[in-house]
């Protein structure tokens, strides 16, 4: 449905965005995930024909979106990081005539601006001018003008921001109902958007494409796997040196204080650790058992699990393999 | 061509639509209201008026028992009328095209546009329209006053000049709202557009000035291209066709430049 093949843009001499190379299959929502200033607004920008790329091929039901930039148009709704509203008009009036410049048929029209006002819960606001709307409501309009002239391809710049936790999760069922018969690309810095509602996320840093897989599969080619977090009374390096023997181990770390959840009380003689296991092994028992056995106080042990946002941190930022290594050594 | 005469009137009907709620159209409204009546009454009853003038010269005639030569009262007024309208453009036009398209940068809605299946002409076309509509019906009442100012005058006069008239200020304000919108197009500050039309104007309205001072044919060429002396032509009942070319080649170089400036802004934008 939507085909971006070595998309680059510069901006000057400076890139925006290079060999961009992604596609969504029709029905899916596709999570566009990056830290700000990484192109994802750029890469959107060009979908939408608001853009021309400097090099490569975006291609939108079949049209390339530089060549027949007036036929994408037509098949694609697109919401700006600012919903692009008319204040003085009312919620009904901007509907018909976003219709009515997307092409949609006279005697279409209202049927359309109607079913588009109930998708995104609109119709007690429709009379209501647009200006006295609340952040949450004008970001409903913005989403339901994207999709009022029904279009195969929708695309959402960053959608939830400046929401309220209530309004985010209305507008993500939003965006998932909506999913099936129109395809999505949904761009956010939040992560815990794309894990609920997308089927599968691109992340982009610094202009590239650094991964393209769906959420889970991401999480289990992470190598910061899931582990625990202990609490436990006893030296550190030696407890580190048991730890690193346990099987399926795969690595030991302490957690400085200013790491740790800011209510936790700090205690003398307590030494804090955070133990990566090895993808698919549960050794929570054995860890108890070995420093038990050799004597420590354990005093909490609290299962971790690697979140999204850990493959975003270990993709976007380079220092983190770093990191690692020197841990690891550290700890061996 | 039905879907881009379509999308001109969609463009066309929410560009005048948002002039009848806005506040600041409502002022600009009154107080062109107002200056205009005053203006039609001091040219026509003040102590400098035509009327005055007239009696004047009438009263000098009758003392001396010189014969005067009869003065059309109803064509000199719509013509001093007239010509003061055309410097009261100077000062409303700006402000009404200074948001045509400044406002919709800064509103994030030209996004919209520029992403839905419309021609940048058809917005360019669709936004003069409407502004030039607005201004139309800022005239209307005008034509009021001058229809009961005109049916005292005995003999009836004739009705082809002021018609001739209201047409060149139709079209001064039109040529000056394509460039104004132009302009616009610009910059998203609304208040900068408005300061560089008023410049643009005034500078297009003075080449008439500049044109009579310098000698020869660039001399000759810069009073062609002049708003003002084909307004001041068309106003005094002259009908050159070269008058409607002018015009109607300011308006379309507006709307050139305007789709023009829309489509450069997509490529630098950052």
């Amino acid at each position: 449905m939507i085909e971006v093949e070595h998309l680059s843009k510069m901006y000057g001499s400076t890139p925006a965005i290079t060999d961009v190379t992604f596609s969504v299959e029709k029905g899916e929502i596709l999570g566009f995930l990056g830290p700000n200033g990484a192109g994802k607004t750029t890469t959107m920008r060009i979908l939408t024909g608001y853009l021309p790329a400097t090099s490569g091929t975006a291609r939108i039901a079949g049209f390339d979106v530089h060549e027949n930039s007036l036929a994408v148009r037509q098949r694609i709704g697109y919401l700006p990081e600012t919903p692009p509203l008319y204040p003085e008009m009312t919620v009904e009036g901007f509907l018909h005539f976003v219709a009515r410049i997307k092409g949609v048929p006279a005697g279409d029209r209202s049927a359309k601006v109607k079913a588009a006002m109930e998708r995104c819960h609109l119709q007690d606001k429709r009379h209501v001018i647009i200006r006295k709307l609340s952040k949450g409501y004008r970001q409903r309009v913005g989403i339901a003008q994207a999709i009022v002239h029904d279009p195969p391809a929708i695309v959402l710049d960053e959608p939830t921001v400046g929401l309220d936790p209530r309004q985010i999760i209305e507008v993500r069922n939003l965006i998932k109902s909506l999913a099936g018969t129109h395809t999505i690309i949904l761009s956010t810095h939040i992560l815990p958007e794309v894990s609920m509602t997308c089927s599968r996320v691109t992340i982009i840093n610094r202009g590239k494409v650094v991964a393209t897989d769906t959420p889970e599969n991401l999480l289990t080619q992470l190598t910061v796997g899931s582990g625990y977090e202990l609490e436990i009374e006893g030296e550190a390096s030696f407890a580190k040196q048991i730890l690193h023997n346990v099987p399926g181990v795969n690595l030991v770390e302490s957690i400085t204080a200013s790491a740790l959840p800011s209510h936790t009380p700090i205690q003398d003689g307590r030494v804090y650790l955070r133990v990566i296991s090895q993808p698919g092994t549960e050794p929570g028992k054995e860890i108890a058992a070995a420093l038990l056995r050799t004597g420590f106080g354990l005093y909490e042990m609290r299962r971790i699990s690697a979140t999204l946002e850990d493959v975003f941190l270990q993709l976007t930022t380079e220092e983190k393999t770093a990191d690692s290594t020197e841990i690891a050594g550290e700890a061996a | 061509m039905g879907i881009v005469l379509s999308n001109i009137i969609a463009i066309y009907r929410r560009e005048l639509q948002s002039y009848f709620v806005s506040p600041l159209a409502y002022a600009i409204a009154a107080v062109f209201w107002f200056l205009s009546g005053l203006f039609f009454v001091l040219i026509l009853m003040g102590p400098d008026g035509i009327l005055a003038a007239v009696a004047a010269v009438d009263l000098q005639g009758q003392q001396f028992g010189i014969p005067v030569p009869p003065i059309d009262v109803p064509y000199e007024f719509m013509r001093a009328f007239l010509d003061r309208m055309g410097w009261l453009l100077l000062f409303v036009l700006p402000i009404l095209s200074m948001g045509l398209y400044a406002e919709e940068r800064k509103r994030g809605t030209l996004e919209l546009l520029a992403t839905s299946p419309v021609t940048n002409w058809a917005v360019a076309v669709g936004k003069l329209l409407g502004v030039l509509t607005f201004f139309i019906t800022m005239v209307v009442p005008l034509l009021g006053l001058e229809a009961i100012a005109l049916s005292a005058s005995n003999p009836p006069a004739p009705i082809s000049v002021p018609l001739l008239g209201h047409l060149a200020l139709i079209l001064l304000a039109a040529a000056i709202l394509s460039l104004g919108m132009f302009i616009s197009s610009l910059t998203d500050s609304t208040i900068l557009a408005a300061i560089l039309t008023f410049a643009v104007i005034l500078l297009l309205l003075f080449l008439d000035l500049l044109a009579k001072n310098i000698n020869g044919p660039f001399g000759e060429a810069l009073g062609h291209i002049s708003l003002l002396k084909h307004y001041n032509n068309l106003i005094q009942g002259i009908f050159d066709t070269s008058s409607l070319v002018l015009f109607a080649s300011y308006i379309i170089l507006g709307i050139f430049l305007t789709a023009q400036s829309i489509d450069a802004l997509r490529f630098q934008r950052q």
